[in-house]
């Protein structure tokens, strides 16, 4: 049999001043309840609230104070008492929204909007009964006329498209910087090879082949590479701490905006050692292919 | 090879470089013999050939005719890696920039062309320990070109010219970028190691400094114009 009930002690969200309720992410209860919020127990005089971290934080309430809600501003509302103080889960969804978040009971919203039976969306928990999503989808589209419902995995793959095309975007980016970079660095050792073409002509006068002075050329690609993309890893490493850093504070979510695993720093030094390893190739090609009195420009 | 065979000899060399539309001759046949334990200076004008004569007597540059024989050996067209070998092998050039590789110590510079040649680590270092000694260099193994004197870079560059035990030692304008004292200091030790049996050529337009040398070789216009012995050479 297929069990259904409803989000933890039936409740919704509201937006303060605006009347949505609608959630699909796990947020934290950073707060310590001092009474639990209970499904179908009838509503004591002051009713616990959930509120938001963010009111905690810009109006300096506690989980036990005692606040009066109201939907609109100028209305009398009710005496509520805040149980639990809820962080926000880490949602890109989330970052730029800007307003306060309650949770109350289902009846309180209620009363709250004068919005009676009125239930835009709310959230539907399966028991471990071995049914399957698939199947309580179509049953509860099948009986609840008016309704849709829509699976938490669907809602989420569709809710990411904008961030599915921004990390798309991030990608191209990465593709941009890395050419940039190849080019750059392909300049780069071209100068610096071009600096010694004096030393490197007095080495071949001095007997040594071309194959060990390009080999010289290119094993020194390869070390400049290699120290360079680790410490560019490690400036990166820090840049995501203060990108992190600023961002978390400015949008007050826990998200992480930027992140620098060992696998993207294994790729960027893989990725450096081989374009140092061609741009050393390529300047040594030009270089010992030039008799050594041309280098010494006579 | 006997006493009599020539080290190296220069037959009828002619050697035209092209200057723009130009084709500038830079010698018009050229011969000249030198034979083992010589100490010969090639002496003349910017612009005269001696240059080009030495980096042809080296295996540095091919002649457009003519033949350079090393040890009987004719070496005027041999390959890159040919003309290479021969010279990490058999001939140490010494020029008037110092040409040290900067990221290297003196005593590493000296390895190099050990290095090259296959010599063992310990044998490379201990020659190039004795190398430095014997150039006045031997506290200073440590010492990157940076932190030497002009004179110092260059007996570290005769020190590397000598590395794998030359039958011949080309020194184009060794003395150029080095004060009078440094230099003669310098002809002293090229004096030095003609005295233990290398043969040594030097090409300067300094005349004074050519008398160092036991055969002063005059040149202009690309030609030999003078080959004559120093009775008394300066020491």
């Amino acid at each position: 049999m297929i069990l259904l009930r409803f989000a933890p002690a039936l409740v919704a969200l509201l937006a303060v001043g605006f009347p949505v309720a609608t959630h699909a992410q796990t947020d934290t209860v950073i707060g310590t309840p001092t009474a639990p919020l209970v499904p179908g127990r009838a509503a004591p005089a002051v009713r616990g609230i959930a509120i938001d971290e963010r009111i905690a934080d810009d109006h300096g309430v506690v989980v036990g104070d005692t606040l009066r809600l109201a939907a609109e501003a100028g209305t009398r509302g009710e005496l509520v008492r805040v149980d639990a103080i809820v962080r926000r889960a880490a949602d890109p969804s989330e970052v730029a929204r800007s307003e306060y978040r309650v949770r109350l009971h289902l009846d309180q919203l209620q009363r709250l909007t004068g919005s009676e039976d009125r239930v835009d969306r709310f959230a539907v928990a399966l028991r471990d009964s071995g049914e399957s999503v698939d199947s309580a989808l179509a049953r509860i589209n099948h009986v609840a006329f008016g309704f849709r419902a829509h699976a938490s995995r669907d809602v989420a793959v569709e809710s990411s498209r904008t961030f599915q095309v921004v990390d798309r975007f991030h990608r191209a980016i990465g593709g941009i910087t890395i050419v940039a970079s190849a080019v750059f660095l392909l300049c780069i050792l071209l100068l610096k090879v071009e600096e010694r073409r004096r030393a490197i002509a007095a080495l071949r006068l001095a007997g040594l082949s071309r194959r060990t002075v390009a080999l010289s050329v290119i094993a020194e690609a390869a070390v400049i590479s290699v120290v360079g993309s680790v410490i560019g890893a490690g400036l990166g490493w820090v840049v995501t701490l203060a990108v992190n850093a600023h961002y978390q504070r400015l949008f007050r979510t826990p998200l992480t905006f930027a992140v620098l695993t060992p696998g993207i720093t294994l790729f960027a030094v893989t990725l450096s050692l081989l374009l140092g390893i061609v741009a050393g190739a390529l300047a040594a090609w030009r270089l010992v292919r030039t008799p050594p009195l041309v280098l010494l420009g006579r | 090879m006997t006493a009599t065979t020539p080290l190296i000899e220069a037959r009828n060399l002619v050697r035209r470089y092209r200057t723009g539309a130009t084709d500038v001759a830079a010698l018009r046949g050229v011969s000249l013999t030198i034979m083992p334990g010589e100490f010969v200076a090639i002496v003349g004008a910017s612009g005269s050939g001696k240059s080009t004569m030495l980096h042809l007597l080296g295996a540095v540059d091919a002649p457009d005719s003519g033949q350079v024989l090393l040890e009987g050996r004719d070496i005027s067209q041999l390959s890159d890696a040919d003309a290479t070998r021969l010279r990490l092998l058999r001939i140490g050039l010494v020029f008037q920039r110092f040409y040290l590789m900067p990221t290297l110590s003196a005593l590493e510079n000296v390895e190099l062309p050990m290095a090259e040649a296959g010599a063992s680590t310990t044998v490379r270092r201990e020659r190039a320990k004795s190398l430095l000694s014997f150039v006045g260099l031997g506290e200073r193994t440590d010492h990157r070109p940076s932190q030497l004197s002009g004179g110092e870079q260059q007996r570290v560059a005769v020190a590397r010219a000598l590395a794998n035990k030359p039958a011949l030692l080309l020194a184009d304008e060794p003395t150029g970028e080095l004060d009078a004292a440094t230099g003669a200091a310098l002809i002293a030790l090229l004096q030095q190691l003609n005295r233990d049996g290398l043969t040594c050529v030097l090409v300067t337009h300094d005349a004074a400094l050519a008398r160092s040398a036991q055969r002063v070789v005059t040149m202009r216009d690309g030609q030999i114009v003078s080959d004559e012995r120093v009775a008394e050479p300066v020491a």
